[in-house]
């Protein structure tokens, strides 16, 4: 029969390499998922602007620039760390791999403080729509739409940034117990596939709120 | 389709140089006066930044087509939805 | 096919199977088996379509006078609102890929499980849970925004339990993307040795086609009611006039998912139907390949035609037109599909079992359906029949006519290798009959009704169109007979029905190449693959 309790091979698995490649196409299609997830939000974004493009030009000049320029700086080298964290793993490095992805982990803790003095600042600056909204120019209707649409594209993505942080950390804690060698990282690999997923969809989300209008 | 070949440490880091230039050209841009040209531009640079970051760092350049397909499917999804609603949008 | 596995007639009787491993709460509840996952959706399904049922059974009572006070005009909002909310997300979506598709995949393919059984468990679990919010909402009073939740009286002016139908189809949208997501990955990686691609029965082709579509759409529809839910909540969205909002563009986000979606409803019952029909026709069945392209044409164009249901909404007729054209060209596919078994017909060896009654009327109802569909996607004839009942009787064809027959079509001929027994075999034919004539009476008067300016969503109407209602509700009773006999013989069968044998019907196919039911592990020893899909000789004939 199948002795792949010996293995560490899940029984409905033949063997290592078609556990590892259902786990990568595995990720891949919910990756696509959330591709399509967000996808929603652009689209409910583009069409909004498009009918609205002077308010929303307005509107995005009032977002915080520097703060999500360097939030956005914080995400990609988190995408390089952990990157590096997933080599690591690959060749058993298993000390550097605690270092990538507690580095990444921080960098995601990062990302989110300094969305959270972002939304601090824009609640001073009273541009979060029905708690406290105020705008003193033509269209104010369109630009607290904009800033609906802000609040909401970006909190779903600091939840997903959450979520990632989360995973990293149940990563790192068990690679701290010796979980992981070069044969099984699976679950390494996954996670960072996820993460670059969600570097990726900020590097759409930050010129689109943030670059409308600045010249 | 799993052992994708070995990337090399040294890629990640000029993929993460690459991205902080793409970075400062794109928030750059922003400030010169570029008139309509300013979206695409900004989507081109998103574009170039989401391909270097799945072509490297998740691996897609070794990968079976097949996750290549995968990974671009919702892309493309999106392109529908947005294209077609658009298209209603702009023809009302 | 090398099946250095059983015999047709070993092991009838009493015998180890994945039925008799485990009996007690534990062993179902937290099983990680895909055939025992399988019967937990049947069972739920089950339940849930009783109480979809129960709201259709009370909207055509109160149709049959023309100003029934039977039930408020408040109440009778919520009942077809609950009836398609029920019907559409916790019966027809999972149906088929959810209880066939979860028990047959690793049975088809040769494995022994799905690839992520753990996934699979969780999607269940998901379902229920989704399932609970909306019966909570339908026990706190209801829904009356109709199972399209339109804004803006979804999100600015009804005053019923939206947001909780909204966090349970969410939910189960969790499950509905985590079993495709599963069969995706079993049907690419799991295939036994020699399953090639073309190698595949059409029901598998069916399930991936299926499986990419919830995989893709859901997440859109997802995305959607949480648009939807916050906008509520909150009293400000991208969908409110009042702001400078669009309420199209929530009807183009639900649409996008929505329409895909009911090829998540129909498309399965194409693979079951090409199952059933090769079998009792003992022929392949015709133009196999046409038909796996078919199958994956019909899942890519569906994702481009979902503005036919927008066409009198405010959309731009520019965009009309260009939906209407992609919708026509969306037909073709599903046309070739009904050619192709119709030419499986052609000089074949047939017998009317009663799972080959229901193929049959399968194939029947969902023409007449398609071809009405293509009479809603004509612009001009749509002005005048949007929000009718001939809408209601389109669609009803084919989710009714079409998936629900195949749906027990596919209950019927596999009930054997899931349960071990035979169900009895004048009953089902009957029953299969007595479904035919029921839908049809219930829903042919409808296309008459729609045709005359009946609107949809009317609990009131002229006393001139009474006699069509009248028959459609008659028709109805008939329908709700013959979904309920079907339920008690079936159960009757499972202590009293006679033992089967691995493959009463002699169809090919590798999950009639084990025990009736399967070992837990599906085969003593894993197939080897050697023949071509529908390898029938015309000699050979159904032994039951």
């Amino acid at each position: 029969m199948h002795n792949n309790a010996v293995a560490g091979i899940a029984p409905q698995f033949d063997d290592a390499v078609q556990q590892r490649t259902a786990a990568n196409l595995g990720i891949w299609l919910f990756l696509a998922t959330e591709i399509l997830f967000f996808g929603v939000l652009f689209a409910a974004y583009a069409i909004t602007r498009v009918r609205f493009p002077d308010a929303f030009a307005a509107a995005s000049r009032l977002t915080n620039l520097p703060l999500a320029g360097v939030n956005t700086a914080v995400l990609i080298t988190s995408s390089l760390s952990m990157a590096l964290g997933v080599h690591a793993a690959r060749h058993g490095a298993r000390r550097a791999l605690i270092g990538w992805l507690s580095l990444t982990v921080a960098l995601g803790i990062a990302f989110l403080a300094i969305k959270a003095v972002e939304y601090r600042i824009d609640y001073l600056e009273h541009l979060v729509p029905k708690l406290d909204f105020r705008y003193e120019g033509s269209q104010a209707d369109q630009v607290e739409l904009f800033f609906y649409m802000y609040f909401f594209i970006t909190g779903v993505h600091a939840l997903h940034v959450l979520i990632g942080v989360g995973c990293i950390a149940t990563i790192a804690v068990m690679a701290s117990h010796d979980k992981f060698s070069p044969a099984y990282y699976t679950p390494v690999d996954v996670t960072g596939l996820y993460w670059h997923l969600v570097d990726v969809i900020w590097l759409f989300v930050f010129p689109i709120l943030y670059l409308v209008s600045r010249s | 389709m799993t052992k994708h070949a070995e990337t090399r440490p040294m890629v990640y880091i000029l993929v993460w140089l690459a991205l902080m230039v793409l970075l400062a050209l794109t928030v750059g841009s922003a400030f010169m006066p570029l008139g309509r040209a300013h979206t695409p531009v900004n989507l081109a640079i998103s574009v170039t930044q989401a391909a270097l970051v799945m072509l490297f760092s998740m691996h897609l350049s070794a990968a079976h087509p097949l996750l290549r397909v995968i990974a671009l499917i919702g892309f493309f999804g999106i392109a529908i939805m947005i294209t077609l609603s658009l298209f209603d949008v702009l023809t009302r | 096919m090398n099946s250095a596995v059983i015999t047709p007639n070993e092991n009838i009787g009493p015998h180890e199977s994945y039925l008799s491993a485990g009996w007690n709460w534990r062993s179902w509840l937290l099983t990680l088996d895909h055939k025992r996952i399988g019967i937990l959706y049947v069972i739920s399904i089950t339940l849930l379509f009783g109480i979809g049922g129960a709201a259709a059974a009370m909207i055509r009572l109160d149709l049959l006078t023309p100003h029934s006070q039977l039930v408020s005009v408040e109440t009778y909002n919520k009942l077809f609102t609950m009836h398609g909310v029920i019907m559409v997300w916790f019966f027809l979506i999972p149906s088929i890929p959810a209880t066939l598709g979860n028990f047959l995949i690793p049975l088809m393919v040769g494995a022994r499980d799905l690839a992520f059984p753990r996934l699979n468990l969780l999607s269940w679990y998901l379902f229920i849970f989704g399932g609970l919010f909306t019966i909570y909402a339908l026990v706190s009073g209801g829904v009356d925004m109709g199972w399209t939740m339109y804004a803006p009286y979804s999100t600015s002016f009804s005053t019923s339990h939206v947001f909780a139908v909204a966090t349970g189809v969410f939910i189960a949208g969790f499950s509905s993307i985590l079993t495709g997501l599963n069969f995706i990955v079993t049907i690419h990686e799991m295939r036994a040795p020699g399953m090639t691609w073309f190698r595949l029965p059409l029901f598998i082709w069916a399930m991936y086609a299926t499986s990419l579509i919830l995989v893709l759409a859901t997440p859109v529809l997802a995305m959607t009611l949480m648009l939807m839910g916050i906008e509520r909540t909150f009293g400000i969205g991208v969908f409110d006039p009042a702001m400078g909002g669009d309420p199209l563009l929530f009807q183009h986000l639900f649409w996008f998912y929505s329409h895909p979606a009911v090829y998540i409803m129909v498309v399965p019952a194409m693979g079951v139907a090409s199952e059933i029909i090769s079998c009792f026709c003992r022929n392949p069945v015709f133009g196999y390949r046409f038909m796996a392209y078919a199958i994956l044409a019909i899942a890519a164009f569906g994702f481009v035609v979902w503005g036919h249901h927008m066409f009198v909404s405010g959309q731009s007729a520019y965009a009309g037109t260009v939906f209407s054209l992609l919708t026509f060209l969306v037909s073709v596919p599903s046309a070739i599909k009904v050619f192709n078994w119709t030419a499986t017909l052609y000089k074949a060896h047939i017998s009317f079992q009663a799972p080959m009654l229901y193929a049959l009327g399968f194939v029947g109802l969902f023409t007449i359906g398609g071809l009405t569909g293509l009479f809603l996607a004509s612009l001009g004839l749509d002005v005048q029949l949007h929000d009718t009942y001939f809408v209601v009787a389109h669609f009803h064809y084919i989710m009714v006519g079409a998936a629900v027959m195949a749906f027990f079509g596919g209950i019927h001929f596999w009930w054997p290798k899931i349960t071990g027994r035979m169900y009895p075999e004048g009953w089902a034919r009957f029953c299969a009959i007595l479904t035919f004539i029921g839908f049809n009476l219930t829903f042919f008067p409808q296309f008459i009704l729609g045709y005359l300016g009946m609107p949809r969503r009317y609990p009131d109407y002229p006393p001139e169109f009474q006699v069509w209602n009248v028959l459609s509700s008659a028709g109805s009773s008939l329908l709700a007979f013959g979904y309920v006999l079907p339920l008690a013989y079936l159960l009757w069968s499972l202590k009293y029905g006679a033992r089967a044998p691995a493959n009463p019907w002699g169809a090919k196919g590798l999950e009639w190449q084990t025990d009736s039911p399967p070992p837990s592990e599906n085969f003593h020893t894993t197939p080897i693959v050697t023949e071509e899909a529908y390898a029938y000789s015309q000699a050979e004939s159904p032994h039951a």
